[in-house]
């Protein structure tokens, strides 16, 4: 028997472990909801981001991948779990290509430090769609590390609050309201997943759940915002926040006086006259700036009853944001997105 | 300014907007024909911004930990960013092309094109020396190595709480004629097996390999292993008693955090190989010690 021909005798290494290989592929395969799904464009609003981001894994590629690249003999040891998801995540092993390229070509890189020209580029300048999309990004993120943490048992709420906060502040440097709402989609539904998100109070549904009316436009923006504000009372030039009741459509408002923000509700209902209500601002512990009376945003009673024309006015807390300010007035929008009344007890 | 990705996890606020104009600057250039289509540029753009967000560097903060992202040098991340965006640009310009073309007439076009086309130069070296280009690669990999190999055997064994589950298993590797830690596994368990019958065996075999996904995809699982072999190989035998212990200090050596070392001794502890409750030396007598090294040791 010639040498060639004993080579081809001696069974291949790979050969003797193929069939286990294929019985692990098996046992490990999940099936992405949707592997050729790709969103035609960034403003695609359908589910842009699925259920086949693994956060716990994703995390560790580029680790991972550097450790390959360094010839790490312990690499596929200590990436274990890494290793056996990538065998049964299509999109985690995309994932996983796409960053050892890139990080191959990083580690060896020839390439010299490209800085930009310095220039003017500002919130103002970029692509008011790159703003949407980093910050629907942003707080699907959020949801993605509150959900881990609910997992894990670990509390990754300052994590995501981070997170949300980010995104509250560059939307607010999107000045047409649509865009915000599109930035903003999915913010109260992430921040309804914080631990701290049901309380006590909050077992029975609220008798009113307010969110900011959008503008439409110019023109119709302020002949319906003057019906607005003549109906409540305040001068037209006060920047406020206007809100509208869902299903009853019942109307509110939020101003300024110095630093206090106020509420303004009109047309309550008769069952509520005489009582004092309690307010809950789902996201008023999101944000900083908002030092809210009494300490909690999901609580804030009123301190007289609702009259008996159906109107109160209720100091809600201190802030230097200011409404007149329109980044800040966007910050303050957002924070107000769902706003709930109760009686209180 | 430039950005560095420094200023991407700490004031994203500031640097996104020069993150997108470089971002778009070089999608532009690696789009070719495409340079000129908003929406393609933006779903290029779009793509890394994801990625970097799904990779915890854009706002990240002190809140989510760093990775080898963190630590290029900004020469290579901007390197790392250029390759990320070329790779999506040539995703999109096969995107194009594949559809309105057979394959014969996209070879052809290849052979007249320009030599340099990105779309065809770097198609061979992309995930050329990649240790794991496809998942075949990675499974066979982890069927292969003795470490990974012994992983999944932890975590047959780890089903024996259902027994039938565990059979069901057996079986199936019996079929692929794996005998290797087949037998040790029958051994070990038989008592356990014996006179078992087997009904509904595809529902045991989802359940068990149900389990055996979580339980490889499991950080603890791969600590313990980890762990247990770090015990035996650094324990030093104590003056006068039968006893090793070891710091945990020198079990946190390449690569391990302090959290990961104790997640992998409380592992040994709730399989009850260890009595360890939180010191900072860890304590084994010989033959706990023993049976840690069959923990970590492949039955051949």
């Amino acid at each position: 028997m010639n040498k060639r021909n004993h080579n081809e005798d001696l069974p291949d290494p790979r050969d003797k472990y193929l069939p286990l290989a294929q019985w692990l592929q098996q046992v490990l395969s999940i099936t992405p909801r949707q592997l050729e799904h790709e969103p035609a464009s960034i403003t695609d609003d359908g589910e842009r981001f699925g259920d086949d981001y693994h956060i716990e894994f994703y995390q560790q590629l580029p680790d991972f991948v550097l450790a390959l690249l360094n010839d790490d003999t312990q690499a596929t040891i200590r990436f274990a779990p890494l290793l056996f998801h990538l065998i049964g995540c299509p999109t985690c092993h995309t994932a996983y290509l796409e960053i050892y390229d890139a990080m191959r070509a990083a580690v060896g890189s020839a390439e010299t430090y490209t800085p930009i020209t310095p220039s003017s580029h500002s919130m103002a300048t970029t692509s008011t769609q790159m703003l949407v999309y980093l910050c629907r990004l942003l707080i699907n993120q959020a949801k993605a590390v509150l959900l881990q943490g609910h997992h894990d048992h670990t509390d990754n709420d300052e994590w995501a609050r981070s997170l949300l906060q980010q995104a509250i502040y560059i939307s607010s440097h999107l000045m047409q309201s649509t865009l915000r709402q599109r930035a903003l989609r999915d913010l109260v539904e992430v921040a309804t997943l914080f631990e701290s998100a049901t309380t006590p109070t909050e077992q029975e549904p609220a008798a009113y759940s307010y969110t900011p009316v959008l503008s439409t436009g110019s023109g119709a923006r302020h002949s319906t915002t003057r019906r607005r504000v003549e109906a409540i009372g305040r001068p037209v030039e006060q920047p406020a926040i206007y809100l509208q009741a869902e299903i009853s459509g019942v109307e509110g408002m939020i101003t300024q006086t110095e630093d206090v923000l106020e509420l303004h509700l009109e047309d309550l209902p008769q069952e509520l006259r005489g009582q004092p209500l309690t307010i809950s601002v789902l996201l008023g512990s999101i944000l900083e700036p908002v030092r809210w009376f009494g300490g909690n945003p999901r609580a804030i009673r009123s301190q007289v009853p609702v009259r008996d024309d159906g109107k109160l006015t209720i100091p809600l807390g201190k802030t230097e944001l200011r409404l007149s300010n329109p980044e800040d007035h966007n910050i303050l929008e957002a924070t107000f997105k769902k706003l709930d009344v109760r009686p209180s007890d | 300014m430039p950005f560095t990705a420094h200023d991407l996890r700490y004031d994203l606020e500031h640097s996104y907007s020069s993150l997108c104009a470089y971002l778009q600057q070089r999608a532009q250039r690696e789009l070719r024909q495409l340079a000129y289509d908003a929406n393609e540029v933006d779903l290029v753009v779009g793509h890394v911004v994801e990625q970097l967000t799904r990779l915890h560097l854009l706002g990240g903060g002190d809140n989510s930990p760093q990775s080898a992202l963190d630590r290029l040098s900004n020469a290579q991340f901007y390197a790392f960013l250029n390759h990320s965006v070329r790779n999506k640009a040539i995703d999109r310009l096969r995107k194009h092309r594949l559809p309105t073309s057979t394959l014969s007439e996209v070879e052809g076009l290849a052979s007249n094109e320009d030599e340099y086309d990105p779309l065809y130069t770097v198609t061979s070296s992309i995930w050329g020396s990649n240790p794991f280009p496809t998942p075949e690669a990675a499974a066979l990999r982890a069927a292969s190595q003795q470490e990974l190999r012994m992983l999944l055997k932890r975590c047959i064994e780890e089903l024996s709480s259902a027994p039938r589950q565990l059979l069901a298993v057996l079986e199936e590797l019996e079929e692929l004629g794996e005998g290797d830690f087949l037998e040790e596994l029958k051994e070990n368990f038989r008592t356990l097996l014996t006179d078992l019958e087997l009904s509904h065996l595809s529902q045991h075999k989802d359940h068990a390999h149900k389990k055996l996904r979580h339980c490889l995809q499991k950080s603890s699982t791969n600590l313990a292993v980890l762990v247990a072999f770090r015990l035996t190989e650094y324990g030093e035998h104590s003056t006068g008693t039968n006893e090793v212990s070891v710091d945990i200090k020198d079990l946190k050596q390449t690569g391990l955090s302090e959290q990961e070392v104790q997640a992998g001794l409380q592992r040994l502890v709730k399989v009850g190989l260890l009595e360890w409750h939180g010191e900072q030396f860890v304590r084994c007598s010989s033959i706990q010690l023993k049976h840690l090294t069959r923990f970590y040791e492949e039955g051949e």
